[in-house]
């Protein structure tokens, strides 16, 4: 009877030998010392972003387990489903054997991580407000996974795309521009959204960055007042059709009349991970056409 | 005006709550309903008012079938005097006891009360004692002021047949001999008719001028106080011996039960 | 004719009727963009015929953004206050309220509903929530009926249960739904007028005018009913016919506004709450100030909602949970 108590007890328990030996700290971006064990083989992801990260370092093999909304790359989808971004499954985490869990703010899992915490299973949370903090997460996860020199090229290509593309609009007077991220009810990118940054690098200004938070409620009336000279729709993707039209304060907004409403993929939008600066070129090009005429 | 009620049969959840009843109500007397609890006397009540569908027999007002009148053209006949009211909300006496003009309301659920209504409203309440409560909350009346603009409110109705369900239950002695009196005096002067649910049978002997006894869902006995409340007939009812004599002043039956010791074995052995 | 009520009624509701054409003059010349005041007003006088100096925007922001906000603000108000004044009289209580008694969630289970299966039809919306509001109604009214009414105990028990039950079915809906769209419905449950949809504002002011009207006109069946069933029954209320009357009415009043607004709190307790205070508990007169009332009390919540952080904006549910939650509590504790 003892025994088999025991054998039960250390079977649901896995989580307390998953950690041990040498480890390194890494700060993340709640600016907690993580303890990330010395050789990491066993990665979940809770954010569709965060898969991309590991599997554009290298190290899709690693992942053990992913949200429904990973589904890039492809072979992602092979991966497990723990939960969706916003309720993730504890017991299904657990029995995977993870020694790290990826998290992003955006999922509003912080008070989860405590949990794993309990279960001596490393949380890592990212948090980025721009590029540069994508690009530190790229390579903090390189590192978390020991793809470091891989994390380093790839955010070496990264960076030298962005310059490319600020380089060409660099001449260009900034167009002013809404980012909607829903039209109904009106929601948009912040002063704190790495979308904000990326708007700004792409040659526009931002009529909302001054905005307090990353994806503020906004006001109607404030959108029309704003006057923006072009509109950008995140939609598609994982989206669908979501967000395809323009808000109704801004249908006689000078965007609107001069046809400048640019619809790209949320998927490069939304997800801050490489794929981001797929984005940051979409945008350049939409807003600085004749910038890139060869 | 008159409410009669033939072979009235009532059962609910397969129980016959009364069985094969018949009782007309003349004008100008009180009919009191005497029996124990759960002899079906409260049911047989708002069986004549039309609130519960009888399985058999009839209900008839003026010689119609109360269940083809609607409901207004009821209330305008018979009015109910219920136990207690339900306050929940604020409401002054006045407000309270116009109440009972809602059945003469030229529109059933909108408009205003009429100067009439006003009027009759003012006249019971100083038939019932309470013209200087009237702006009062209903909240802030004792248990008698209570009951007595729950009556106030029945006379505002004007409905010459009366229905008391056990309306004394909750008061004091002065204050249920008041209410009959009321009730005496409506029948006397207005040529009403009153049945009252009761279980207290002095006052059914003193005020009444009919007295039906139930059981079991049955009438047992019905007549004249002197007729009916005898002996035999009550021990028959209740199953209690009592002394039946003259009442000092009204002459009229006079009820005392004798509470016989409930015998207890204390043979040796019993612990 | 009962002059006295008769007088109070109508002194009442034309003071509230003319404060809260004033609201809706004054709110609209507040907002996060601030417009000229006098030209505002002239155009506002003018019932927008005269743009009176505004610029095209300016002139847009006051009568395609705020003007209808504040329209539909005063529509949902008066809907909620007439539907809890309804529910208070229907299950004579004073705490009945329909975000309390789980009824806003009904309607919002339907409007969801609505929304991910019938997304681009804007009309299923308050069909559906009118149905949800409907059978969440009825469950509450059969579970929070005793012999002796609905006591608060048993009503704010029966609220729990169907409010939480409802909440449950909320998630899984939101399970159906895109990870994008459940942000902008967390904000919408709360109550949110911001989307104040052009096709829905005049059938959302329709009924809440007609569903005033209607509850108006069964006032004195209500008074008596307020004071327990059986009574009104015996003095001649049709009570079958009435109750069905306030369940649909209501319902309609809940659905309608929960389709156009989400969830938006309190405002059927405070508001009757206020009405019989200050004017008695004659429905004659509590309805129709209630309505009035309503509409006042939300359009300045609302035009609180969208100032006070202003550009950014909080759900105007927010502000009337605010308000309305500490006086719940007040009356619990006297009930």
């Amino acid at each position: 009877m003892a025994v088999v108590c025991l054998a039960l007890y250390s079977a649901c328990t896995p989580g307390r030998t998953a950690n041990e030996g040498p480890s390194r700290e890494i700060t993340d971006d709640l600016g907690r010392q993580v303890s990330i064990p010395a050789k990491v083989d066993r990665v979940i992801s809770l954010a569709p972003n965060l898969t991309e990260i590991v599997f554009a370092v290298g190290a899709g093999d690693r992942l053990v387990g992913r949200t429904s909304y990973c589904d890039y790359p492809p072979e992602a989808k092979a991966i497990p489903e723990v939960s969706d971004t916003l309720h993730p499954n504890l017991e299904r985490i657990i029995a995977l054997k993870p020694q790290v869990v990826l998290v992003s703010t955006a999922s509003q899992l912080e008070v989860f991580t405590q949990q794993l915490k309990g279960q001596n299973i490393a949380a890592f949370v990212t948090d980025p407000h721009d590029f540069e903090g994508v690009f530190r997460s790229i390579e903090q996860i390189g590192e978390i996974v020991g793809e470091k020199d891989k994390a380093n090229v790839l955010v070496q290509k990264l960076r030298e795309r962005t310059n490319a593309v600020e380089q060409a609009v660099k001449a260009k007077q900034p167009v002013k521009v809404f980012y909607q991220a829903s039209g109904e009810p009106l929601y948009t990118a912040g002063h704190d959204s790495y979308v904000t940054d990326l708007m700004r690098r792409a040659g526009g200004a931002s009529v909302t960055s001054d905005v307090p938070g990353a994806w503020p409620k906004f006001s109607n009336e404030s959108a029309l007042a704003a006057r923006p000279e072009a509109i950008i729709l995140p939609t598609g993707g994982a989206m669908g059709a979501a967000n395809s039209n323009v808000a109704e304060a801004l249908r006689q907004s000078p965007a609107v009349l001069q046809g400048r409403v640019y619809k790209i993929n949320d998927d490069h939008l939304s997800r801050p991970g490489p794929r981001l600066v797929d984005g940051l070129e979409e945008m350049a090009r939409a807003l600085h056409p004749d910038a890139f005429v060869r | 005006m008159s409410l009669e009620g033939r072979n009235i049969t009532v059962a609910y959840d397969r129980r016959i709550a009364v069985a094969d009843v018949t009782l007309s109500l003349k004008r100008g007397e009180i009919t009191a309903i005497i029996g124990p609890n759960g002899a079906g006397k409260s049911t047989l009540l708002r069986t004549l008012n039309g609130q519960l569908p009888q399985s058999s027999g009839a209900v008839l007002l003026d010689g119609e079938p109360i269940e083809r009148l609607n409901r207004r053209s009821i209330s305008r006949r018979i009015a109910v005097v219920a136990q207690e009211a339900e306050l929940r909300f604020p409401v002054t006496v006045l407000e309270f006891v116009l109440g009972g003009r809602f059945a003469w309301a030229t529109h059933s659920g909108w408009g205003w009360e009429t100067d009439q209504d006003l009027h009759i409203a003012e006249a019971v309440l100083r038939e019932t004692e309470l013209s200087d409560l009237s702006a009062r909350l209903m909240s802030e009346l004792s248990g008698g002021e209570r009951q007595r603009a729950l009556m106030a409110r029945a006379l505002a109705t004007e409905a010459p047949i009366l229905l008391l369900d056990e309306p004394t239950a909750n008061l004091d002695l002065s204050h249920q001999a008041t209410l009959l009196s009321l009730v005496r005096a409506r029948c006397d002067q207005h040529r009403a008719a009153a049945l009252v649910v009761t279980h207290d049978i002095n006052l059914a002997s003193e005020f009444a001028d009919n007295i039906l006894l139930m059981k079991q869902g049955r009438t047992v006995h019905s007549g004249r106080p002197e007729q009916v409340l005898t002996p035999e007939i009550l021990h028959d009812i209740f199953e209690i011996r009592v002394l039946v004599d003259a009442h000092p002043v009204t002459g009229g039956p006079r009820i005392t039960p004798v509470h016989e010791p409930i015998s207890v074995n204390r043979g040796p052995g019993s612990v | 004719m009962n002059r006295v009520t008769f007088r109070k009624t109508i002194v009442a509701c034309a003071t509230l009727a003319a404060v809260l054409l004033l609201a809706i003059v004054l709110m609209s010349l507040l907002g996060s963009e601030p417009l000229p005041v006098r030209a505002s007003l002239c155009a506002l006088a003018s019932f927008g015929t005269n743009r009176c100096g505004l610029t095209q925007d300016q002139f847009d922001i006051l009568f395609q953004i705020r003007l209808p906000r504040i329209l539909l603000a005063a529509a949902v108000g008066g809907s909620l206050a007439t539907a809890g004044a309804g529910y208070q009289a229907l299950l004579r209580n004073p705490l009945a309220e329909p975000y309390l008694l789980g009824i806003s969630n009904g309607a919002a289970v339907g409007t969801m509903i609505a929304l991910v299966f019938f997304g681009s039809i804007e009309w299923t919306r308050p069909i559906l929530a009118f149905s949800g509001a409907l059978l969440a109604t009825l469950a509450v009214y059969r579970l929070a009926r005793g012999r002796a009414g609905a006591t608060p105990e048993r009503l704010i028990l029966a609220g729990v249960i169907v409010t939480t039950f409802l909440s449950s079915v909320i998630v899984f809906v939101t399970v159906l739904m895109d990870a994008t769209r459940i942000r902008s419905f967390t904000f919408w449950l709360l109550g949110d007028l911001s989307g104040a949809s052009k096709a829905l504002l005049p059938v959302t002011i329709a009924v809440a005018i007609a569903g005033a009207l209607a509850l108006t006109l069964h006032a004195r069946s209500l008074n008596l009913l307020m004071l327990g069933e059986r009574d009104a029954f015996d003095l001649g209320v049709e009570v079958g016919r009435v109750r069905i009357v306030v369940f649909l009415v209501a319902s309609l009043l809940v659905g309608s506004s929960v389709a156009a607004s989400g969830s938006v709190g309190y405002v059927g307790l405070v508001v009757p709450h206020l009405a019989r205070l200050s004017l008695g508990s004659d429905n004659r007169i509590t309805v129709p100030a209630a309505a009035l009332g309503g509409a006042l009390f939300v359009i300045v919540a609302d035009t609180v909602a969208r100032t006070v952080i202003a550009p950014r904006e909080l759900p105007v549910g927010a502000i009337t949970a605010l308000i309305g939650a500490p006086l719940f509590i007040y009356l619990l504790r006297r009930a």
